[in-house]
């Protein structure tokens, strides 16, 4: 994992206008879906970079990380800082604001994952997160999230307790972990120019030299479809792939979960254990003294109670929360995903009538 | 012969391995083509937006891979070169060219050196000469350039692309003449929803546009498909009143379309689609239970 702290000190982190929504240059989304998509089924991160300006975090430019785990933490540095380097030459901003992370149908809700992202946040108080569903994009529609760690549980992270009575005091359950932002994405006017360009027929693109180019031209009269002409992948009705998917990753994780509760109980059996054992000694010791005094012995001394019964420490709840937002995640994108799906069926229900 | 000029040119070689792919009725070599990714034009196009006060042009490598036999190139990315170019001579930072190179290389090790894009439509002796360069690192397939028309002229932003053959008596590095070929656009499936998202921008006032939900995403294709019936709808009527001609291509492909619609017997549809719908309901039902357990608990835990 890059450590951010050489970038964090070269940055003013002036103004203290929280951030509310994150705008995302257009070349920014293309690079992220590209680069994702030709990782999969691995999980691959990059690098974020852009301003903040008025409570909206802008982000101009991304650039991907090298995907090798055995990599020690100098040498994924060293490639960010030689980049940013080298991004400075051509003028790029080369102000860190976060970094993005792919997905395959929304599991990243892990340790690694919140680690990172709280060291990122740590220095840079004005970063998001960026996660891109390549599973689900693959569907018709782009899947984009911004994210950031709320600051109540930044402030508990900090202190790495997670018992329960920490947990309630902070108000945190695993729905206030992440707050969600909302994305836009911002167009140059050339980039306006060359949308257009590629809607419309494509004869700028096509070179007519066709005395050069001869059999290319005249074995498949290029139909004049434009880049952008419609196409149709959200309407594809398979729902078996994906929600069979999405099941097992719920499953798995409710698996998980199940794990977490089984550890919770056998802690807090323990720690019954241990008071019923402490509970008894002192009776012990009370009837031991009453019977002295009775006789006329001086009482034993109070021994310390607590060093000789320790009681067990509570685990930390943190994977319990991971998981169940994990679990709200999955049961989320089912939802999100039955709805077009219900449309669409019905759809292809009138048109057979 | 007569005394009228000729020209020869060394159009792109091509190894004897790909002649037997080649079409047989052809025995010219296979043409050089190239396909663009996008992005590489959003890229060329920003950086141009970046550069320094005074510079005219600004160029930049291209990456990509090759087809076996060397003829298909494709470009997926780019990053840019900082050059300076005054009236008598051209300077291109190599060491920075080298050093992006292996950065990238780090990322896609399947990316390798493809050619160079250079903005503005002219194509002038530096042209030449960084073609020559570029050519050098290509080593020993041709380096292709591609020009991006950000001046818009023609009111155009066009793209074109270029390989460079040497002509002329002395072998000079700028005695040689860029041959256009034919340049496509590929892409991913993911990035064309990605495009298409940016093309509802671009109708904005201020070009932006935020993400669309999945639902909203479903109801703007099916207007679309509305819309597109309602045009064919429209033409077929047109025709049949005797207003517009009738073209048998345009029918015979209409009636082909509508027959694929699968014809299936009612009850077996009724069947499927009540199955369908069941096991989608059945999921939904459970998912929400789920969610419902989790915020049961939620709220147990804060009770505490």
């Amino acid at each position: 994992m890059p450590s951010n702290k050489e970038l964090s000190a070269a940055l003013d982190i002036e103004g203290s206008v929280p951030i509310h929504s994150v705008q995302l240059d257009a070349m920014v989304v293309l690079k992220i879906v590209k680069h994702c998509r030709e990782s999969i089924p691995a999980t691959v991160t990059g690098q974020l970079m852009g301003l903040d300006v008025n409570g909206v975090l802008e982000v101009t430019h991304s650039f991907p990380m090298p995907k090798n785990n055995q990599d020690s933490e100098d040498d994924a540095s060293n490639y960010q800082v030689q980049m940013m380097r080298c991004l400075r030459e051509v003028n790029v901003d080369d102000n860190s604001v976060g970094w993005y992370q792919s997905t395959n149908m929304g599991n990243f809700m892990n340790q690694s994952l919140i680690e990172h992202q709280f060291e990122f946040q740590q220095a840079l108080s004005k970063s998001v997160l960026i996660i891109h569903d390549v599973a689900r994009s693959s569907m018709g529609n782009i899947n984009l999230r911004a994210l950031r760690l709320t600051p109540a549980f930044m402030k508990l992270y900090k202190e790495k307790k997670f018992t329960t009575e920490a947990l309630t005091k902070a108000k945190l359950t695993f729905s206030n972990i992440f707050e969600e932002l909302p994305i836009t994405i911002r167009n140059t006017a050339l980039l306006t120019a060359l949308l257009y360009e590629l809607e419309t027929a494509d004869e700028s693109i096509e070179v007519s030299t066709s005395h050069l180019t001869t059999y290319k031209s005249t074995a498949s009269a290029p139909a004049n479809k434009s880049v952008l002409a419609p196409s149709f992948d959200v309407l594809d009705l398979s729902l078996d792939p994906y929600v069979a998917k999405n099941l097992e990753n719920l499953m798995d994780t409710i698996d998980d979960h199940h794990q977490e509760q089984g550890n919770y109980a056998y802690w807090q059996r323990s720690v019954e254990r241990e008071n019923k054992k402490k509970a008894a000694y002192l009776l012990n010791r009370k009837t031991e003294n009453a019977r002295r005094t009775a006789s006329g012995q001086a009482p034993l001394a109070n021994e310390d109670v607590d060093a000789m019964f320790k009681i067990p420490a509570e685990p930390s709840r943190l994977d319990h929360l991971l998981i169940s937002g994990q679990i709200d995640n999955y049961c989320k994108q089912i939802n999100e995903f039955a709805g077009p799906t219900l449309g669409k069926l019905f759809a292809v229900g009138e048109l057979q009538k | 012969m007569d005394n009228s000029s000729t020209l020869h040119l060394a159009l792109p070689a091509v190894h004897t391995a790909a002649s037997a792919t080649a079409p047989p009725s052809l025995a010219q070599p296979r043409a050089f083509s190239t396909s663009v990714n996008p992005l590489v034009f959003f890229s060329i196009l920003d950086h141009y937006l970046r550069r320094n006060a005074g510079q005219d042009r600004v160029i930049g490598t291209l990456l990509g891979v090759r087809s076996e036999d060397g003829s298909e190139v494709e470009i997926k990315g780019c990053y840019p070169v900082p050059h300076l170019e005054t009236e008598d001579q051209v300077e291109v930072d190599m060491e920075y060219h080298r050093t992006m190179f292996e950065l990238h290389k780090q990322v896609n090790p399947k990316e390798v050196i493809v050619g160079w894009y250079a903005t503005g439509a002219a194509l002038n002796s530096y042209s030449a000469l960084i073609h020559d360069f570029y050519q050098k690192e290509v080593s020993s397939f041709h380096a292709v350039h591609l020009t991006m028309d950000t001046a818009l002229t023609n009111e155009r932003l066009g793209v074109k692309t270029y390989i460079s053959a040497p002509v002329g008596i002395t072998s000079k590095a700028d005695n040689c003449m860029f041959i256009p070929i034919p340049c496509d656009v590929k892409y991913f499936k993911a990035e064309r929803a990605g495009l298409e998202l940016l093309a509802n921008a671009k109708s904005t006032e201020s070009g932006s546009t935020t993400l669309l939900s999945d639902m909203d995403n479903l109801e703007q294709s099916v207007i679309e498909v509305q819309k597109m019936l309602e045009r064919v709808s429209e033409y077929v009527d047109s025709v049949l009143a005797g207003t517009v001609p009738a073209n048998n291509t345009v029918g015979r492909y209409l009636m082909d379309t509508v027959s694929v619609v699968p014809k299936v017997d009612a009850a077996e549809f009724e069947k499927m689609f009540n199955s369908h719908l069941q096991d989608l309901l059945m999921v939904i039902y459970l998912a929400n239970m789920t969610r419902t357990q989790l915020a049961v608990a939620k709220r147990l835990e804060k009770l505490m």
